[in-house]
């Protein structure tokens, strides 16, 4: 109707299955980290952490993106998206190759197990890239938003593709540098190419949608978009070719500005906002959006000064720690409860509407667990970080019990909103 | 004359509860009603079984959009079963918050 998104909106069943997979592959990440905390907390890139870092990052954050990226397609592109039937075939084959890449990581079989997983997991990502990118071509809306959001596409293609030849070089060994010199170029592309640069698109419609703000100025996100683009190009290049320490340092430069520029942009969203009440999912935004400084500080930490090795790895994990948990697990923590209860509502009720009194789609799941989980998530990040950095594994396991009764409090609320039975009553 | 002026009069109670119909359509999302949100731009009743609501939304990608205006036919034909009702659904101009009325600021916290 007359444009509405509703129209080009894609079938629940692409789009729910990856909220309750992302919210069980949260879960299986808190529980294996609580057990195997003793045997990573003081090894640069233990296999265990590889496989826990994979389910993080793959099952949890990657999965619910794809599933909500499904659903934000018809809002940014104002079209459908390109097949919804590629879209059922790539989650199968995603969840598949996934396990499989987990449990390869998890027994170390890097020669075999690996090689074929990886190359399994590339084959799905690549079917997402390219469902998304035909829709990208099919939609005439051009905007600063959908640029975000396709650049993130692209360098999600470029960081699966980077990973997967790490894997391959395990077997048919032909990369020039050692294993850890392109798993941090793979891990960067992923941290900023892919997530940062979605989170930067999505949010910048969400946000202003969700707080009531009409801040319609984007030259900031402009600059925003070529800084972030720009330094990363030349980051991947420098670390990839000439590892200059001046290229690394300017690169680092011009991504930090970037993120100050779309930081700007966030807060002036903030002070203009109407709704001066922020429910849960939004608390939990807007602290994702602060948390973004963490890993900034972090970075030029680990760039500026010349730690000891083993002050480099406790502060490396914390590095990996503030963006998968500080800045990415708690955007989505936030944001499943702005998208998943309105699918699953407009799904159960719509044909109600104005017949019937309906619930609200914020009554589909429980506030005040949302609250809970919210107030034990934050502690539970500070305790972690905290316990690696000190190398103290109570703290560290203390922390982690605290994300599993979160990621189980996720779980449940995903599963309530899911399984919602139809409640109706008379019109007064 | 006086015949004109009773219909006129009728018309503006029948718009009148009409728009009181609309203050319980709610965004199920900001949950506030339309016409404190601002949204309904124009209300016209041709005296007869035909109502004509011009409205907008919050955002031309608002995800509730097709929620909304069904809820306005189904709420007006809920008391009016016989009346046409259409919307038109505008952009332009485009909502701003000086749209809200000072009872949906409130709302709003």
């Amino acid at each position: 109707m007359n444009g509405l998104q509703t129209a080009h909106a894609p079938s629940p069943k692409v789009v729910v299955p990856h909220f309750i997979a992302g919210g069980l592959a949260f879960l299986v990440m808190a529980v294996l980290m609580f057990l195997s905390a003793s045997e990573w907390i003081s090894l640069y890139y233990h296999p265990k952490l590889i496989a826990i870092t994979h389910i993080g990052v793959l099952g949890w954050a990657t999965m619910i993106a794809l599933g909500a990226l499904y659903q934000l397609i018809p809002v940014i592109y104002e079209t459908s998206l390109y097949s919804e039937k590629l879209a059922k075939i790539t989650f199968l084959l995603y969840v598949i190759s996934l396990v499989l890449l987990s449990y390869s990581f998890w027994i170390t079989s890097y020669t075999n197990l690996l090689f074929y997983s990886s190359l399994l997991m590339f084959f799905s990502l690549l079917l997402f890239v390219i469902n998304l990118v035909m829709t990208y071509k099919k939609s005439n809306k051009s905007s600063i938003q959908s640029k975000f959001i396709a650049s993130s596409i692209y360098w999600l293609g470029a960081t699966e593709l980077l990973g997967t030849l790490i894997a391959m070089n395990f077997k048919l060994n032909f990369l020039s540098d050692s294993h850890l010199h392109y798993l941090k170029v793979h891990a960067h592309l992923g941290m900023i190419g892919w997530f940062l640069l979605l989170i930067i698109g999505a949010s910048s419609v969400l946000i202003p949608m969700f707080m009531i703000s009409h801040e319609t100025q984007t030259k900031k996100l402009n600059i925003s978009y070529y800084l972030i683009n720009l330094g990363l190009i030349g980051l991947s290049v420098d670390w990839l070719f000439f590892n200059s320490i001046y290229g690394i340092y300017f690169c680092s430069a011009l991504i930090i500005l970037g993120i100050a520029f779309y930081l700007s942009f966030v807060y002036k969203v903030f002070k203009t906002r109407l709704r001066k009440k922020l429910d849960t999912g939004l608390k939990l935004s807007v602290m994702a959006v602060v948390f973004l400084l963490i890993p900034v500080i972090i970075s030029l930490y680990l760039i500026g000064f010349k730690a000891d090795s083993q002050e480099v790895i406790r502060v490396s994990m914390n590095y990996g720690l503030s963006v998968i948990l500080g800045v990415i697990s708690t955007l989505i923590l936030g944001q499943i409860y702005k998208t998943l209860p309105f699918i699953i509502w407009l799904e159960r009720y719509q044909k109600y509407v104005g017949k019937y009194k309906t619930p609200l789609p914020r009554e589909l799941y429980s506030e005040q667990l949302a609250k809970i989980q919210m107030y034990l998530f934050l502690p539970a990040y500070i305790l972690m970080m905290n316990g690696i950095f000190f190398e103290q594994l109570p703290l560290l396991k203390a922390g982690i019990l605290m994300l599993i009764v979160t990621a189980f409090i996720n779980l449940y609320n995903i599963l309530k909103i899911v399984f919602h039975k139809v409640q109706l009553k008379e019109l007064q | 004359m006086e015949t004109t002026k009773s219909s006129n009069e009728i018309a503006q109670i029948e718009l009148d509860i009409i728009e009181n119909i609309l203050t319980a359509v709610m965004d199920p999302e900001i949950e506030i009603d339309i016409v404190n949100l601002g949204l309904v731009y124009d209300l016209k009743y041709d005296g007869e079984q035909t109502v004509l609501i011009t409205m907008t939304l919050s955002t031309p990608s608002c995800p509730m959009g097709d929620s909304i205006i069904q809820d306005v036919r189904q709420s007006i034909k809920n008391k009016y079963k016989d009346f046409e009702v259409d919307v038109n659904l505008v952009f332009e101009p485009r909502w701003h918050s000086g749209l809200i009325t000072p009872e949906g600021k409130k709302m709003l916290g």
